[in-house]
């Protein structure tokens, strides 16, 4: 009896500075932020908080109507956008779960993909013509596999695409006439955030060849020759950069003699040199390297516009660079290209470096016995071998994705050029703190969580069939 | 593969330039820029005609502006000194109570232990910015605002930490605990004469991403300290941009005082750093 009562007197002197602060700062807080989101508690002392109940949420989620609506077109839309979700969700595990007739399936979303591209660019529509594309695209990629054509359970998930589409054009326009959302910038900004993420597979990827390329050592040779091969490097750099430099131009110069320098140091230090170099960005990433790509994207002054010009000076082209950050159109891309070059080298090379380092080497000696070619090696082999990795990352990606922005649209571009950088947490941090709306920023932070833990839940059903795979 | 070396490596080097290339050019025009005057910044050459080393005393407060002939308006240094404080004391801090919460979770019995674990796990799923609202609230009731003690008691504590260090310490054999206790060791013995000296990876992989999410932090910084004085180096450059972004030779100097050290610390303890960072993976 005593001796159990010592136990726990043990554990919690062990245990109670943290428990303090998880109770305070992380316990607390949740239930607390739970409890704002149904008030309009806010941090403007004239004002009190009470009760709203559901009130936020449907400020946030829901729609009014402007004139005499037809709440059957409404119901409709909704139908039909949840029928395109549906459809979207089981084509995807149509496609894991090798379903009969996902070939058939696949050739309808390619359809209607290319009809969305049409309605697009007849209306002028950045999203639809961007989400035709990608159905076309995924649809064209999947039915082309080595499957028999058949019109079998997989083709259900494609009609439902095909007909929520279908429906979703139809109703459009007599729900827009109709009706309008009570905020419409949350939507706006949900849609930012997600365009934003389309940097995840190109990063990805990008991760993934780079760990290709640096899984095995460069075979260099004996120190003897690694000295004389990297001296020449460096005797490279200077003559072929000074010669660029003097007679074409000096930045020339600079770039070809920086290239020789780094080719130098894999000579010398071998993978490990490359490994440090591409983790660089990721190890400085934060506010300074942000105000650095907000020099870099300078449309008048910064280097990348004043490059780019050059080169179109050079091919005749007469077209004027983006304006990047100050431009609606490109500062999206802008900030997507950015957040490949900090990650690219980053924490999914190394996973990858690991999943590959883990890969039993005999598998690809088996397959080079049977004569498989680089791209079947990778194709069979090492792609499904490093699928876990890649569930991981794409997990950890879009969570930190859905949650993320909050940084570049603060210290870069401050949400514009007209809301096209704001994202949700961006949002969320102005309505609390700027607006002092604490209630309402809960409520949002909340639906942000209830997508992210969606999201996720998706992900781990999907995923977890195709590690099985 | 070994018949095709010599060609496959040509190619993998050319490759891995090109990208070292791209992924180093930034850095580049970054370090040239902050050697530029104020009159070469906008030219596209990227090598200074006319290269000073003023910029940096400018910065750092040593010698007045020259365009304005007044010294800056800027606490350089002291916002050094506050990140500094702020990241070692939140690490100490952090690494400390993660590690006897740790402890308690892995290698003591007690009623209830199993419950307020998955307590601990299931919190680790709620986003940041759910938890930045309320936690500013409480801050405000605790009189924590614009201090750094606020903001070092806030962010001391940490379930992904003591995640991380629970699992390294349930790595260790469960026998050494047993002929401690024989010995006469009492718990808070074994902890730090048997546990923690095993625990040493976990320890070290925990510190430098505290370290480093601390010394990088902005978002929770920003809300939290209004004075000038306080701020820690990222909250100070948004400042610095804000009132001086024109001149982006000075900024560009920040900006490499900013991410050298970095850089030197990255460099000296590379080998260090990849594996903790690897095993600190989970965090994402």
């Amino acid at each position: 009896m005593s001796g159990k009562k010592k136990d726990v007197f043990t554990a919690l002197s062990f245990l109670l500075p943290n428990l303090i602060g998880f109770l305070a700062f992380t316990l607390l807080p949740v239930i607390l932020s739970f409890c704002m989101a149904f008030t309009n508690w806010s941090l403007k002392p004239a004002i009190a908080s009470h009760y709203l109940g559901l009130q936020n949420f449907i400020d946030i989620l829901g729609a009014r109507s402007i004139q005499h609506g037809q709440p059957i077109y409404l119901a409709l839309y909704c139908f039909c956008i949840l029928a395109l979700l549906t459809g979207t969700m089981s084509a995807l595990w149509a496609q894991m779960a090798d379903w009969k007739g996902t070939r058939a399936g696949a050739f309808v979303i390619a359809l209607t993909g290319l009809a969305l591209i049409w309605h697009g660019i007849h209306t002028a529509s950045q999203g639809l013509l961007l989400s035709g594309l990608l159905a076309a695209a995924v649809g064209t990629a999947a039915s082309f596999q080595d499957k028999p054509w058949r019109f079998g359970t997989g083709t259900i998930p494609s009609l439902l695409i095909l007909f929520g589409a279908m429906g979703t054009t139809l109703t459009q326009q007599s729900v827009n006439s109709a009706y309008e959302l009570r905020d419409p910038y949350f939507y706006q900004y949900l849609y930012n955030t997600v365009f934003l993420m389309i940097g995840i597979p190109f990063g990805i990827a990008g991760s993934l060849a780079l760990a290709i390329l640096l899984h095995e050592q460069l075979p260099t040779g004996p120190p003897r020759m690694r000295i004389i091969l990297g001296s020449l490097n460096l005797i490279l750099a200077l003559l072929l950069g000074s010669a660029a430099w003097i007679f074409i131009n000096p930045n020339l110069g600079l770039i070809t003699a920086l290239f020789f320098l780094v080719s130098a140091a894999g000579f010398a230090f071998n993978v490990v040199a490359f490994r440090t170099l591409f983790y660089l960005p990721t190890f400085t990433a934060g506010v300074a390297l942000m105000i650095l790509w907000h020099e870099l994207y300078n449309p008048k002054t910064g280097p990348i516009n004043t490059g780019l010009a050059a080169l179109f000076h050079l091919l005749g082209v007469h077209a004027h660079p983006p304006e990047w950050l100050a431009s609606v159109t490109w500062a999206k891309p802008a900030l997507i290209v950015m957040g490949i070059w900090t990650g690219i080298g980053g924490m999914n090379m190394l996973l990858y470096l690991a999943g590959l380092s883990n890969m039993p080497k005999e598998l690809l000696e088996a397959a080079e016995m049977d004569g498989a070619g680089e791209w079947s090696k990778f194709r069979h082999i090492v792609w499904p071998q490093l699928a876990p990795t890649t569930f991981f990352i794409t997990i950890m990606g879009i969570i930190g994705g859905l949650q993320g922005g909050f940084e570049q649209a603060r210290v870069m571009t401050n949400g514009g050029p007209a809301g096209s950088t704001t994202t949700l947490s961006y949002y969320i941090y102005t309505k609390a703190f700027q607006d002092l709306d604490m209630g309402y920023a809960a409520a949002i932070s909340w639906t942000l969580f209830a997508i992210v833990f969606a999201a996720t839940a998706l992900n781990w059903k999907f995923g977890k069939g195709l590690e099985s795979d | 593969m070994k018949k095709r070396s010599g060609t496959s490596y040509l190619w993998r080097l050319f490759l891995l330039s090109v990208v070292g290339l791209t992924i180093s050019l930034p850095f580049v025009w970054m370090v040239s820029a902050s050697f530029k005057p104020h009159n070469e910044v906008e030219h596209p050459q990227i090598v200074p005609e006319h290269p000073r080393l003023s910029n940096y005393p400018i910065i750092l407060n040593i010698s007045p502006d020259p365009v304005t002939h007044k010294k800056l308006d800027l606490k350089f240094g002291r916002w050094y000194f506050n990140s500094l404080l702020i990241a070692f004391s939140t690490t100490f801090l952090q690494v400390l109570t993660s590690a006897m919460a740790a402890f308690a979770f892995a290698r003591l019995k007690w009623k209830g232990r199993d419950t307020v674990f998955l307590c601990y796990l299931a919190t680790m799923m709620i986003p940041g910015v759910v938890l930045m609202i309320p936690n500013f609230q409480i801050l405000v009731w605790l009189h924590f605002l614009n201090t750094y003690h606020g903001l070092i008691i806030s962010s001391a504590f940490s379930a992904f930490g003591t995640f991380l260090l629970r699992q390294f310490m349930l790595s260790v054999s469960p026998a050494l605990d047993e002929a401690a206790t024989i010995d006469g060791a009492n718990p808070w013995q074994i902890f730090w004469e048997v546990v923690m000296p095993l625990t040493r990876p976990g320890l070290i992989a925990l510190t430098i991403l505290t370290f480093l999410g601390s010394y990088q932090s902005f978002f929770w910084p920003l809300i939290l300290l209004n004075d000038d004085q306080l701020f820690p180096m990222p909250v100070g450059m948004l400042a610095l941009n804000s009132s001086y972004g024109k001149q982006t030779e000075l900024i560009m100097a920040a900006t490499v005082l900013n991410i050298v050290p970095l850089i030197i610390l990255f460099v000296v303890f590379q080998k260090f750093m990849v594996n903790g960072l690897q095993l600190g993976g989970v965090k994402g």
